[in-house]
């Protein structure tokens, strides 16, 4: 039966029985146990699987399940960057992702990534100040080397939004909305994810973001009059409400100005007419 | 079918009829016979089988090929499409030969084994390459003719050109005409030349000088462009270096893959395993194992500490060198392992061409970007 569901799971490879019927991200520390698991059949619903160690073994990954995206999980940029290579093979057999936390050195992992033709997703939020050059660096590099041709998130989704005037928000890009996403602990424990994991809540999961709209909405705080907050909706200010936007508000401003250029260069273009010389 | 490939290249003599002052070979009259490359196509099939591979493509190169007798690459034939009959296994043969040892015999062989294409290889002005007892005029005469006789005979003929401190005196307009308008050749490549192997004085001049080479290679660019892009002429590789600025598809020379080590292999006629003809029969230290001395292929390719080493090169390189910060990571990766430890003594150094290769992309990034804006009326 086909799998219908509107939330997604985040669920160790131990779960996969008690998650079957559902779209389910699986997370192993290693790749063997994966193929072992799904040695037969692919369970339906699964979107990817998330390998949250670059160290272990990885050649049985080449020849199993083409077409299955696996997203890699880096957790110290400086010693994993070199690891990124490892993977490179595996890329003629599946979409991969790299995630890269928000820490100092996110950036050559970033570089190093693109360069691999690996899509990146960079995870987390409420950069300090050093942290935001280093992000505004790598808008500059996605939005205008040519050589990056893979999506690098969450610059790419929020581009496009820019782009199309869609109001995509950053906790969807981020795969972090906790109405379409939940994590599900080693132990079974349904909670939210990404940074709102550690999160103390009686909130129900579907209306978290809704009260956080009304939080923001109602409140005097920086995001009251910002230009943004259809797409942030509050993004940056977890867990601190006191942190300061201006770093990243220049850094969207960046984006939104490239997105209008584009706009502009879009509607200006004329094709040649037939029989023109190229 | 799996659409993976895999590359071998087998040098099936280390014999050569020329000596080119600037060969990185250590030649030797060893020759493979034919029960020796059946026993290395039983291991490298099991190889493809055990890896899911599809497609095995197989550079036949040197030494110099045409030392042997074309018959002896017809038996070959035969073995590669009696042991793949049924396996569901593509094989694609490519021939690599200086083209002095070309006669009529070698058209059939060519037209079956081959597609009826060969590559070769000559320098313009030819200041290095020679035959035993002779001058580079008499390598070039004797070239020449082969080359003609063999397009007279339908062989479609592409070449490799290693540019000198000649070729830059020369200047590239004068050295597109002489290749295109002047022997009629359609399609050749430029390699950068490096001190491997023995060095004699034609060696110590190498690498050439990075900033004069990447102006050549510029004003090659611009010839192209000019004149024979549009009509189809094929100039290695600038050719998929403009395709890669045009489109984003990286079909790049093996130099500025992410990492050759995982597309191919070299195999000599002694059986020894290496990354490629250039580190097989000069650099005994880098070599994987020997073929026949071992039950498998991938056991090789597995145990092998020196594998292990080119295999983390990158990795290990781009921290430590200036790469990461280059805009043309993704079409470097810190370049070629053996011209790196031809003039460095080291693998983990980046490729000494390195300012030439950067001259190059920015230089062909901005053509790209000029004859889009052109295309597009921008």
């Amino acid at each position: 039966m086909p799998v219908t569901d509107t939330i997604t799971y985040s669920i160790p490879v131990s779960l996969t029985d008690a998650y079957r019927g559902h779209k389910t991200i699986v997370r192993t520390h290693d790749a063997s146990e994966i193929t072992t698991k799904f040695s037969d059949a692919i369970p339906e619903g699964l979107c990817h699987i998330r390998l949250l160690s670059l160290d272990g073994d990885i050649e049985h990954l080449k020849n199993w399940a083409p077409g299955v995206p696996i997203d890699l999980a880096i957790r110290e940029p400086r010693r994993e960057l070199p690891l990124l290579y490892r993977y490179a093979p595996l890329l003629s057999a599946h979409p991969l992702r790299v995630s890269v936390p928000l820490v100092p050195g996110f950036g050559a992992v970033v570089r190093l990534a693109a360069s691999l033709n690996f899509a990146v997703k960079v995870e987390g939020g409420q950069p300090d100040q050093a942290l935001t050059g280093e992000m505004l660096q790598i808008v500059g590099y996605y939005l205008h080397r040519t050589t990056v041709t893979e999506p690098i998130e969450f610059f790419h989704s929020l581009f496009l939004s820019f782009y199309h005037r869609d109001p995509l928000t950053l906790w969807t890009i981020q795969e972090e909305d906790p109405s379409l996403v939940r994590y599900v602990t080693d132990s079974g424990e349904e909670t939210m994810t990404g940074r709102l994991a550690e999160r103390e809540t009686n909130q129900g999961f579907s209306s978290f973001m809704q009260e956080l709209q009304d939080e923001i909405a109602t409140g005097k705080g920086e995001c009251a009059g910002c230009g943004f907050l259809m797409n942030c909706l509050g993004y940056f200010k977890w867990p601190r409400r006191e942190y300061p936007c201006n770093g990243i508000k220049a850094l969207m401003g960046v984006m939104l100005d490239a997105a209008g250029e584009l706009r502009r260069d879009v509607a200006s273009f004329q094709p040649r007419s037939e029989g023109e010389p190229s | 079918m799996s659409d993976r490939v895999f590359s071998l290249i087998l040098l099936p003599t280390l014999e050569c009829n020329a000596d080119c002052e600037y060969c990185f070979e250590h030649k030797s009259d060893h020759r493979l016979t034919l029960d020796q490359f059946a026993a290395i196509l039983e291991k490298v099939a099991a190889y493809l089988e055990s890896e899911n591979i599809g497609t095995l493509s197989i550079y036949w190169q040197g030494g110099e090929v045409m030392t042997l007798p074309p018959e002896w690459f017809e038996h070959a034939d035969d073995l590669i499409l009696r042991r793949m009959e049924g396996t569901g296994k593509q094989v694609v043969n490519y021939l690599q030969s200086n083209m002095i040892g070309y006669t009529h015999r070698w058209n059939r062989v060519i037209a079956e084994m081959f597609g009826n294409s060969v590559g070769t290889s000559m320098d313009f002005p030819n200041l290095h390459r020679r035959l035993a007892g002779s001058g580079p005029r008499e390598y070039e005469r004797v070239w020449i003719r082969k080359v003609n006789e063999a397009r007279e005979a339908g062989i479609q003929v592409g070449f490799i050109a290693i540019p000198n401190q000649g070729t830059l005196e020369m200047g590239a307009e004068r050295f597109y005409s002489r290749i295109v308008d002047e022997l009629g050749i359609g399609e050749f490549q430029i390699n950068t030349p490096f001190p491997g192997g023995p060095s004699n004085q034609v060696k110590d001049g190498y690498p050439l000088d990075p900033d004069r080479l990447a102006g050549f290679l510029l004003d090659l660019a611009a010839a192209w462009m000019d004149r024979g892009y549009a009509a189809g002429v094929r100039v290695g590789p600038l050719d998929s270096l403009m395709n890669y600025f045009f489109t984003g598809h990286k079909d790049i020379p093996c130099i500025w893959r992410d990492n050759c080590v995982n597309e191919f292999v070299c195999i000599d006629p002694l059986g020894h395993v290496s990354q490629c003809d250039c580190w097989a029969a000069s650099y005994p230290e880098y070599r994987f194992g020997n073929i026949f001395d071992s039950a498998a292929l991938s056991e090789i390719l597995r145990a092998s500490e020196a594998r292990r080493r080119l295999l983390e090169r990158p990795g290990a390189l781009i921290p430590r060198e200036d790469c990461i910060d280059c805009d043309y990571l993704g079409i470097c990766h810190g370049g070629c392992p053996v011209r790196a430890y031809t003039v460095h003594g080291n693998i983990l150094a980046k490729d000494p061409y390195c300012r030439l290769y950067r001259g190059l992309f920015a230089g062909l990034e901005g053509i790209a970007a000029q004859r889009h804006r052109h295309r597009t009326g921008g």
